[in-house]
């Protein structure tokens, strides 16, 4: 309506002064007031308040297109993208800790009620005693006063970092109406008295590890129902006297059978029968794109799981270890184009024709495009009693090769190229799944591991409380790297639980999942691990590893992270 | 020497009585949709403290934006003052700002004719690669005296323990820049919330007292 308005009075708006600007603005405004009721018998649609809201908290755009404008500190302009309420109060609008400064949370539920109705959050985990803030509850007027000029409920200033909104009262009406409605009910999965979660296991993973992930998850569970009044029986901790909703968790497996295709289906199911929280772990062989579509779309978080290749795609809901193959692909490439003079001339690919394999090769191939390094990819064959013959043509004992494949298949290529092999073989750590069996004495020389994990002493630190919980629950040590995620999966999920205290939403799990995987102690296989905003595979780089002359993987080039 | 100081522009109260006016006014002209910087910058303050303090720094190499490997030392003692600070590319709100301020720094320094080096640390190294710090550094209109500085995370955090600006995570850095006019010389280290032209004037102060 404003832009026909525009239009008639045939006015160029950047033409125009601010002092102009503003007395246009008045006109229009007075304008489109004394036409809104015209609008509203004649029964055109309105937008949608929500959405308006909507758009100025996410995205900063306000509905006359223009960018969301504000002034913080007093001096710096921010707009847009920039400014959008989303960035320090985050998707579910339950806040965040911006460097010294806890950003409250301000949906409807913490800001209108009165202090007694008022839920309990926690924004800064460093002080267990800041919990929710007393304030007055905000009517509207006075929530439109600290949107636009920074005064609180309680007439004091607000936080500098906090900007000053260039917002007009239909902009702040659609913000709060966006707010009272905004993380307002608790999840699907979330019962007064239960909390439900699932795991996933694709086909074709070996059952010894399906086995040992649920027997993990399930102790991990038990353990965690049976304790969670007081921390080890002391009462001491601020944040296990938070008064809390005391909920069991509950864990479903969800097995997916046959091909991909039919995934999404068997996962729909699921759902439809048990609803669940989250999705916590998770194991496959192959792809994992079906269950990261469906997480998606459900808006399910799914936390940590256990794959080779983590789908190419943007999803807010998935956190990853780390890219899996594809990260190996660029660390192998960083690690060649730094040899200068001694990169290989080329290098043999040789993999399995499915999605992990493709993924990695592609990877490996893009990365090295325009070095020296000629790439060649030759497929594994599909049967291992096929002639291995061919995919090693031509190769002498100057070539280098990549082999994408796993154990069984490299103790094929072994057997086949005991005599004359390449002088560099580098293999996948993550294919490896640390069984080095194929390493014959004639290869040991030879092999090179793009090692995604820690290595030595620091990892013996690393994963040493995980081995001790084992014991305690007889559950056997199967897979190290892999069990250790299972373990860090469960400890990251009491931690974040115990933070949320009764705020089960789904964004705010995963937005406390990017702020505090980094915080407190590493008890996985990785040197490091650490999100945030938008970062969704916590573990960034490998080593290049050799056999040690005792038989042990050891670092043969510093942590390398790639561009 | 340590002394801190606030600064605060104008008391609550006279400020309670500005805004009601201004609110008065605006209301009276239908204004409220478009609340100018200007009006807002009248009532806002700066609070930031000033440290003068000497960092042993450590020899660690950082690679700059461009892909350089280069010692951290060297770049810091290259002749030039320095003005330094740390940031994470994925920082909402904090470090957008710090780097805002700087981008205002440069261009009003470079207006003055001086010569001075802008040095911007990642906290979040293995994030924080060269190419994503160069978009970074375009989006803030980073100009030739201007760069950023990723490393290996033990380099970067020796680094924050080194100016004692490092919290335990990257999620609780905090709004800090330091100064400095030439090496062998001590830090002027400010912390808090402060203006482009707060840091301007305590980088010509720095200056003057050398």
């Amino acid at each position: 309506m404003s832009s026909k308005i525009v239009d008639s009075l045939n006015i160029d708006l950047k033409s125009l002064d601010r002092k102009s600007k503003r007395g246009l603005f008045s006109v229009l405004l007075v304008t489109m007031i004394s036409l809104v009721g015209v609008e509203i018998s004649a029964a055109s649609p309105n937008p949608d308040e929500v959405e308006i809201g909507r758009k100025i908290y996410m995205e900063g755009v306000l509905p006359s297109g223009e960018l969301l404008k504000g002034v913080r500190q007093g001096a710096v302009q921010v707009e847009g993208a920039q400014a959008a309420c989303e960035t320090c109060h985050r998707r579910s609008g339950m806040g965040s800790l911006e460097g010294n400064f806890a950003v409250p949370p301000i949906t409807g539920r913490f800001l209108f009620a009165n202090e007694d109705d008022r839920p309990l959050a926690l924004v800064d985990t460093r002080q267990p005693k800041d919990i929710t803030r007393a304030h007055k509850p905000y009517a509207e007027s006075t929530l439109s006063k600290a949107i636009r000029e920074g005064v609180d409920v309680d007439g004091k200033d607000m936080n500098l970092l906090m900007p000053r909104y260039a917002l007009n009262d239909n902009e702040v009406k659609a913000v709060t109406t966006y707010l009272r409605q905004l993380s307002s009910e608790l999840a699907p999965g979330v019962g007064n008295d239960s909390l439900h979660f699932a795991t996933i296991i694709t086909q074709n993973v070996k059952p010894e590890k399906s086995d040992v992930m649920v027997k993990m998850l399930k102790a991990a569970f038990g353990q965690r129902n049976s304790s969670q009044q007081t921390y080890s029986g002391r009462m001491r901790m601020p944040l296990d006297l938070i008064p809390r909703q005391l909920r069991k968790w509950e864990l479903s497996v969800w097995e997916l059978k046959g091909e991909p295709e039919t995934w999404a289906e068997q996962l729909s199911e699921y759902y439809r029968r048990e609803p669940v929280f989250a999705v916590i772990s998770g194991v496959s062989n192959g792809t994992w794109s079906p269950v990261s579509k469906f997480c998606q779309q459900e808006k399910i978080p799914c936390l940590l799981p256990s794959v080779a290749l983590p789908p190419d795609e943007p999803s807010f809901y998935s956190l990853y270890y780390s890219k899996g193959v594809a990260l190996e692909a660029s660390v192998l490439a960083n690690h060649l184009r730094a040899k200068d003079k001694n990169k290989p001339r080329r290098i043999v690919q040789i993999y399995r024709d499915d999605e992990v394999g493709r993924g990695a090769v592609k990877v490996l191939s893009e990365a090295l495009k325009d070095s020296s390094v000629k790439v060649e990819n030759r497929i594994f064959p599909e049967k291992l009693s096929e002639n291995l013959k061919n995919i090693f043509k031509g190769l002498s004992s100057n070539d280098t090769v990549m082999l994408w494949l796993k154990p069984t298949d490299l103790v094929a290529v072994n057997k086949e190229n005991h005599k004359q092999f390449p002088r560099v073989i580098y293999v996948s750590g993550f294919l490896a799944e640390e069984d080095y069996g194929f390493v014959s004495k004639e290869w040991k020389e030879h092999v090179r591991v793009v090692y995604p994990y820690e290595l030595g002493e620091k990892r013996r630190k690393n994963i040493a409380g995980m081995q001790q919980w084992l014991k305690s629950w007889s559950i056997p040590l199967v897979d190290q790297v892999f069990q250790s995620e299972v373990f860090f999966d469960v400890l990251l999920l009491t931690d974040l639980s115990s933070q949320m205290i009764d705020n089960f939403y789904r964004d705010y799990i995963v937005e406390r999942a990017e702020d505090m995987l980094g915080i407190g102690s590493n008890f996985s296989a990785y040197p490091h691990l650490s999100l945030s905003r938008g970062q969704r595979f916590a573990s960034k780089g490998a080593y290049i590893g050799r056999f040690g002359s005792d038989g042990k993987l050891v670092a043969d080039s510093e942590w390398i992270v790639p561009e | 020497m340590t002394y801190c100081y606030r600064k605060l522009y104008l008391s609550t109260q006279y400020m309670k009585i500005i805004f009601i006016i201004l609110g008065m006014l605006l209301m009276s002209q239908n204004l409220l949709a478009d609340i100018s910087s200007e009006e807002n910058k009248k009532v806002q303050a700066s609070q930031f403290t000033k440290v003068v303090a000497d960092y042993k720094l450590p020899e660690v190499n950082v690679v700059r934006q461009d892909g350089k490997k280069l010692s951290f030392l060297k770049e810091l003692n290259d002749g030039r003052p320095v003005i330094l600070n740390f940031v994470f590319i994925s920082c909402s709100a904090i470090c957008p700002m710090l780097s805002h301020i700087l981008s205002k720094v440069e261009t009003q320094l470079t207006k003055d004719g001086q010569k001075f080096h802008l040095i911007t640390i990642s906290i979040d190294p293995e994030n924080d690669t060269p190419s994503a710090l160069t978009v970074y550094a375009k989006k803030f209109d980073a100009g030739v005296n201007w760069d950023f500085y990723t490393s290996t995370r033990e380099a970067s955090l020796t680094i924050q323990k080194a100016f004692k600006a490092f919290r335990g995570d990257k999620m609780n850095h905090a709004s800090l820049i330091f100064l400095r006019p030439f090496a062998g010389k001590s830090w002027v280290r400010l912390e808090g919330f402060m203006s482009p032209d707060d840091v301007v004037a305590e980088y010509n102060a720095m200056l003057k007292t050398q």
